[in-house]
């Protein structure tokens, strides 16, 4: 049992307990894709019942980061594109807690790219959640990273003169052992690959199409959308790099010429996370830190010994 | 003869300079002799000149002195770098069969000693224990008892096996020897021991051992100089008692894990130096506005940007205490010798636990890189005690409910402190969040609501004036005319400095200053005073301009900003100089 007496209550939850029992009233405006997140990830966190009191989710700044002010569990809002590196250290201080990272394109591919890269290269077991709308949504619609080249925005008036990241390929290469695409029009399918790199043990990347009805109207609203495990066109291996690879290129390309490609890209199992590699080595304790110290009758060591290094 | 004694070793970086003069350090400290030493180094060119420099005596030491009495000089610009140093009796021990030594010639009246050092080690097993044979030709030379020396050697090289250790303890007789029987000459030094047991350790070091002692059990951090020396110590001890070390992708990356591990529930800490303080002020204010514990160890190094890396500096006193957007509470907290960066150390756990804000604990170069004695029950860890403040559980999480269940982590009290709930407890759920918010945490821009935010953050801050000692150390004489003002590491080299100036009938009082943000109201002491001078290591006198600003009175000042921490005799001089004392150039 663990000292902290949310974790692992199992139970059944229903997804109206992660409602905040007051306002706010989600303030994304109508017909953005944020709010399918937002109703994927309650459904995902109660069919796995997660206890609202043993999840952090930890968001960066955008229109994105507001996702925890209308999810209701331990939640942290950071700095923009800082959300990893929060995340990332909650999860070692107390791998017992289900962490989640959630924020915009511009927040996580952008400004905290360097700690996407470090995080998947790191394989934290967290789930990271990237509202890929192609703008810049809280700011009023600047190009983001994922803007595709020739966009047009107030910053870039004659169209974006840079070819746009590859998010997935990007992420296959940092090292995340979960990949995926998902969008904000295919609920079902956002529910359920969200369930799975909830389970999944190791860092799980989604990139989750959301549309931006306010700032991107020349962007596609993600419609038709083609699920890549459903269709005889792509069948490959998941679990294998190479063909992951080949499968997010193609991916990527037909995003801009207005195919939406979707489903689980990369998935590989038995891959330590960087807490069991600490722990294989020895430098991570077996038992929770922050438990440890949650505990009243937990005597604090006193280092006595400390000193005899120094005679 | 002078009471202490004063030795160093130099060569070019790769010669092992360190570990030899540690190597001896310590022998000293087992020999119930204290110890203070202080590094040289010029790190551009590889290879370039590197010393290791330990002033000794049966009293207690606080700083260097610019008298060198006994080096051992692997290369010609150990020579060239100390010639100011070097006084008619010093000796110089080299290795004339060293090609780049055999042009040696000893300058002024030094007597020069020409130890085959090379030769020697070979013929006691191999010529890397080089140093080894000069160290026991300094036991020699400083009539210090041999078998200290290998007491040091078998701690030192005690992990790689009994032949080892023995090589290198016959090396050292070698050199002892040698110098014995080549040359005709009693030692004019006779280093006296005793039996008091000293420990031996840096700054960083009791950095280190203060925050385990204090319960840090989570470290982030990103390799910088000088700060390193603290990760590098918690590495392989914090995991003896659960905790955890990791090496960040950046700054930026170290600074908002270590507020990750804190909002989980560790005791958690990052250290760096100026460079890196400059990413991690982007995190402070949201440190700040969400209430969690925090520590920054800035060890300070010479500015700015890249500045010199291996240099004394204290020019971040501006940018501890107002660095960030906004207005953000924190405390500043500058240990002013080695013992302290203990004692400051679990005292700044303590002060952010108990007031839920980012507190910076600042050394620098000097206090890093120095090694100096103790006793040992200046290091008590009986003594520490550990105050996680307001942290809620099972029980008490209902005391801070809405009626609607809600947990409220910044609600507003009359001492501004709220409580905490870790993640994982039950009832204690809540958002968090860099925006201003309301009690729950949620977002809010309600006019009341900021200003009573605000004004509850603020009030922390006079709570902790209240509830806590803001003090500061005194030496010297409480009624002088002449009042000395240092913060953080000049602190020794002041206290020795007061000696000299007694000499010539100058009288001073020191108060030596611990800490920055909330600090001590010097107004009385200053108004006492006929004169006031502010000693730093900085060029526009930051803590002069706050020891005016808190008084109303204009201070003299005394800066130093070459890089080279101050040592107690130029202390002297520049005080009386200020003071209108005929100094020693002019007398
Ligand atoms: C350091 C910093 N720079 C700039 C901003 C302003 N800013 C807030 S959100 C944002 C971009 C948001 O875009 P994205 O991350 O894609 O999130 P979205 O709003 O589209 O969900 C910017 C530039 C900021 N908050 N912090
Ligand atoms: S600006 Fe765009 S991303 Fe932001 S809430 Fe509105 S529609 Fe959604
Ligand atoms: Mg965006």
């Amino acid at each position: 049992m663990s000292a902290f007496n949310a974790i692992d209550a199992d139970r059944e939850v229903d997804r109206e307990e992660y409602t905040p029992g007051i306002e706010p009233q989600a303030t994304w405006c109508p017909g953005c894709g944020d709010f399918s997140v937002l109703k994927a990830l309650k459904g995902a966190m109660s069919e796995l019942g997660k206890d609202p009191e043993e999840i952090l989710l930890v968001t960066g700044i955008g229109c994105s980061g507001k996702l925890n002010s209308y999810f209701d569990s331990y939640g942290f809002h950071t700095l923009h594109g800082r959300a990893l590196p929060v995340a990332r250290a909650a999860k070692l201080a107390n791998p017992e807690l289900e962490v989640v990272a959630a924020g915009g394109d511009g927040d996580g591919y952008g400004i905290g790219g360097n700690h996407f890269t470090h995080t998947a290269r790191e394989n934290h077991d967290i789930t990271y959640i990237v509202f890929n709308n192609e703008i810049f949504g809280l700011t009023k619609g600047q190009t983001s990273p994922t803007s595709p080249k020739g966009h047009k925005s107030k910053t870039q008036p004659h169209g974006s003169a840079k070819d746009p990241v590859r998010p997935l390929s990007m992420s296959l290469t940092a090292g995340s052992s979960y990949v995926a695409r998902t969008a904000a029009v295919n609920p079902n399918q956002a529910q359920e690959i969200l369930v799975e790199a909830i389970q999944h043990d190791g860092f799980s990347h989604i990139d989750f199409l959301t549309q931006c009805p306010t700032w991107n109207k020349d962007a596609k609203q993600y419609v038709p959308y083609i699920d890549i495990q459903q269709n005889e066109d792509y069948e490959f291996d998941i679990s294998n790099r190479q063909e992951a690879a080949e499968v997010i290129y193609d991916t990527e390309l037909a995003l801009h010429d207005g195919e939406v490609l979707t489903g689980r890209y990369y998935q590989q199992e038995g891959r330590l996370s960087y807490t069991q590699e600490k722990q294989e080595i020895g430098e991570m304790p077996e038992e929770p830190l922050a438990e440890r110290y949650h505990d009243d009758d937990y005597e604090w060591e006193r280092c006595y010994d400390m000193l005899d290094a120094h005679r | 003869m002078p009471e202490d004694l004063n030795w160093a070793v130099g060569g070019e970086a790769g010669d092992g300079i360190d570990s030899t003069g540690k190597i001896f350090a310590q022998a000293l400290s087992r020999a119930g002799r204290h110890v203070f030493t202080s590094k040289d180094f010029a790190s551009r060119i590889r290879g370039g000149y590197t010393a290791y420099k330990v002033r000794t005596s049966v009293d207690r030491v606080e700083s260097v002195v610019d008298r060198l009495d006994i080096l051992i000089a692997l290369t010609q610009r150990t020579v060239d770098e100390n010639l100011d140093e070097l006084h008619d009796d010093s000796i110089i021990i080299y290795d004339g069969e060293r090609s780049m030594m055999s042009d040696f010639e000893t300058p002024g009246e030094t007597i020069g000693l020409d130890v085959p050092l090379k030769r020697l080690a070979e013929d006691a097993g191999g010529a890397i224990m080089r140093n080894i044979v000069a160290l026991g030709a300094a036991c020699a030379v400083s009539g210090f008892n041999i078998e200290y020396l290998d007491e040091s050697l078998e701690k030192r090289f005690g992990g790689k096996g009994e032949a080892i250790v023995d090589n290198n303890k016959a090396a050292a007789r070698a050199g002892a020897e040698y110098v014995e029987e080549e040359y005709d000459f009693s030692a004019p030094y006779d280093l006296e021991t005793t039996d008091n047991d000293y420990v031996l350790l840096n700054g960083g070091e009791a950095i280190g051992m203060g925050a385990l002692a204090a319960g840090c059990r989570f470290y982030a951090g990103y390799p910088i100089t000088p700060a390193t020396d603290v990760m590098e110590y918690l590495k392989g001890r914090i995991e003896d008692y659960g905790g955890i070390v990791v090496q960040a992708e950046d700054e930026l990356s170290a600074v908002n894990m270590t507020l990750g591990g804190a909002r989980a529930g560790a005791r958690a800490m990052t250290a760096t130096s100026g460079p890196g303080i400059d990413l991690m002020t982007e995190t402070f204010g949201l440190v700040a506005t969400s209430e969690t514990p925090l520590v920054i160890c800035n060890v300070m190094r010479s500015g700015p940007s890249t500045g010199m890396p291996t240099k004394q500096e204290q020019g971040d006193l501006n940018q501890m205490l107002y660095g960030g957007h906004g207005e953000i509470p924190r405390f500043v907290l500058a240990p002013t010798n080695i013992a302290e960066c203990f004692h400051k150390a679990v005292e700044a756990f303590n002060l952010a636990e108990k007031y839920q804000l980012p507190v910076y604990l600042t050394s620098d170069l000097s206090l890093a890189v120095t090694e100096q004695t103790f006793e040992p029950e200046e290091f008590d860890m009986e003594a520490v005690e550990i105050d996680r403040g307001k942290v809620v559980d099972e029980e008490t999480i209902g005391e801070w409910q809405n009626e609607k269940g809600q947990f409220k982590p910044h609600a507003i009290t009359d001492d501004g402190i709220s409580p905490r709930s870790f993640p994982g407890t039950d009832g204690g759920a809540h958002m968090s969040t860099g925006l201003e918010h309301d009690e729950l945490g949620r977002r809010t821009e309600d006019t009341d609501m900021r200003i009573e935010q605000v004004d509850k953050r603020d009030r922390k801050v006079d709570t902790a004036r209240e509830r806590e000692d803001w003090g500061y150390r005194e030496f010297g004489d409480a009624e002088a005319d002449t009042l000395i003002l240092s913060w953080g590491s000049n602190e020794g080299a002041m206290r020795e400095a007061i000696g000299m100036l007694a000499e010539d009938d100058i009288d001073v009082r020191l108060i030596s200053v611990p800490y920055i943000f909330p600090r001590p109201d010097l107004t009385d002491e200053v108004e006492a005073a006929e004169e006031t001078i502010v000693i730093e290591c900085n060029s526009t006198g930051q803590f002069a301009d706050l020891i005016e600003h808190d008084t109303l009175s204009r201070v003299q000042r005394i800066n130093k900003y070459s890089g080279v921490r101050f040592k107690a005799d130029e202390l002297a001089e520049e005080v009386k100089a200020a003071l209108g004392e005929p100094t020693e150039v002019e007398a």
